[in-house]
């Protein structure tokens, strides 16, 4: 059978996986709350009859980056940023999705909603509203407060399971095992946090991706010489 | 190869954000004007693996899936409203807004429209108007006899006269505020137009209500902060090469493939 160059197939489809990878990683490196992610290949073994199992690469755990973005400081009052772990909570017609993503502004109605215009909600999963020309402070716990009366306290809430969440277009997760309220939230007022992108690792991994599919490329190429070299000599 | 598409909406993001950028550079001198700031979100995530999905017979668990993003996308260019500071400027018709409210005009087609731009004129009758000439609303008639202007926090017009020791009270200004003044549609000019984001205008007498307060002879200056607006001007041209660089690599990744026979 021609399984070297099957197995070489494999590990060339993980690697343009990859780079799709680390081509959404760089062009999010601007997006507010976005989350660094990479693949993680492991070895998919499979039984041959008559022969030695086949080894194979298959890139299937994807790996979201918990660090912590840079907290840009924007001075808008209704911009927040989570310092350490935790996520907003927002409400969206398909449910309650989990965000890092803190660019918030009130709407029409007072309520505080995201730039895609959903609703905020705070610790009891109701939204929040805002007077009108108020001037808020939120608290590091959340508390949002105008004229030294709270309103509201903007919900941070930590996935039960990290590992079960699933990524949504809008900087979005849907945690799939649920969440539980954080305790000891800290927030920032007047912040955003940046993508936690690192530009430069993402370079070299690009480079790595692309020697490494080079490599791949050249070691189908010889084996294809070899073959044709087999059935040259083998039909002379 | 769907990497070339992606690094191509992460270059068409960073090209966005030089745009904003520029328009407010070349707005760092515009009375009122507030930095507007590109806000981007990631496109949706194809599900090459779901997690949860049942890997094998006895019952395990893919635990996290795989996704694949599909990039970039603005998700708004929001206006940061901001005071600006005020610069004295001595003429008795610069009104600056100290607050959060807009003055109110009228377009030539009826329609009303807002600004923090309050450097005002007299038109030929006297009438207050915008710098394009346009009615400040409510109307407010200036005498041509009348010697000097004063207006105060309140927003009330006064007149002296040379012949009258008391002022005469002319009109007062009002101000609108909204509840999302950044749902406010720029029209240029410094001018703003009333949409469904952002509310209807809530119309209040300065100095009340919080929509701020008058201060007669100042104007507001931009709020452009010059050393932000490098410093992201830096950081989106970086970013712009860091993605023709995953062109590039994808580029010659695809070449290597072709090779191959």
């Amino acid at each position: 059978m021609e399984n070297a160059g099957y197995v070489t197939l494999t590990r060339q489809s993980g690697l343009m996986k990859e780079l799709r990878v680390v081509a959404n990683n760089i062009a999010n490196q601007s997006t507010t709350g976005f989350r660094q992610e990479g693949v993680i290949f492991s070895e998919y073994v499979k039984g041959v009859e008559g022969a030695d199992s086949l080894s194979m690469a298959y890139g299937n755990v994807r790996h979201t980056s918990p660090l912590q973005g840079t907290l840009n400081m924007t001075g808008s009052p209704f911009d927040f940023a989570i310092e350490g772990e935790g996520y907003f909570l927002i409400e969206t017609p398909a449910g309650q999705r989990l965000s890092r993503n803190g660019a918030f502004t009130p709407n029409q109605n007072g309520e505080l909603v995201t730039y895609d215009g959903y609703r905020v909600l705070d610790s009891g999963a109701a939204p929040i509203f805002v007077p009108p020309n108020a001037d808020i402070s939120v608290a590091s716990d959340g508390t949002v407060s105008t004229d030294g009366r709270p309103i509201g306290q903007v919900g941070v809430v930590l996935p039960i399971d990290p590992l079960k969440m699933q990524r949504e277009d809008g900087v979005m997760f849907i945690s799939e095992a649920g969440f539980e309220p954080l305790d000891t939230p800290r927030m920032r007022q007047g912040f955003l946090e940046q993508s936690n992108v690192n530009a430069l690792g993402q370079i070299a991994r690009m480079i790595e991706v692309q020697r490494a599919y080079e490599m791949g490329q050249k070691f189908l190429d010889s084996e294809d010489e070899r073959i044709r070299n087999v059935i040259r000599s083998v039909t002379k | 190869m769907k990497a070339l598409k992606i690094a191509a909406t992460g270059m068409s993001a960073q090209q966005m954000r030089v745009e904003v950028i520029a328009q407010n550079m070349s707005n760092m001198s515009t009375t009122g004007y507030n930095t507007r700031r590109a806000e981007f979100a990631d496109l949706h995530y194809e599900q090459l693996a779901r997690a949860g999905a049942i890997s094998a017979q006895d019952g395990t668990m893919l635990p996290t899936g795989v996704q694949m993003g599909l990039g970039v996308r603005p998700s708004a260019v929001s206006v940061h409203l901001q005071q600006g500071s005020l610069s004295a400027t001595q003429s008795d018709l610069d009104v600056a807004i100290d607050g959060k409210g807009y003055l109110e005009i009228t377009l030539p087609s009826g329609q009303p429209a807002y600004t923090r731009d309050g450097s005002l004129k007299r038109s030929a009758d006297g009438l207050i108007v915008t710098n394009d000439g346009y009615p400040v609303v409510p109307d407010i008639v200036i005498p041509a006899d009348a010697r000097s202007i004063t207006i105060n926090g309140d927003g009330e017009v006064y007149a002296y006269f040379e012949a009258n020791v008391a002022a005469q009270l002319l009109g007062q200004f009002t101000l609108a505020s909204f509840t999302n003044a950044k749902g406010l549609e720029a029209i240029g000019s410094n001018l703003f137009l009333e949409t469904e984001a952002s509310g209807p205008s809530l119309v209040s007498t300065p100095g009340q209500d919080g929509a701020g307060t008058l201060r007669q002879g100042y104007l507001e200056d931009s709020s452009v902060d010059p050393v932000q607006e490098i410093t992201e001007l830096i950081e989106a041209q970086r970013g712009y090469e860091l993605n023709s660089k995953v062109i590039t690599a994808a580029d010659q990744m695809l070449g290597a493939t072709v090779q191959v026979r």
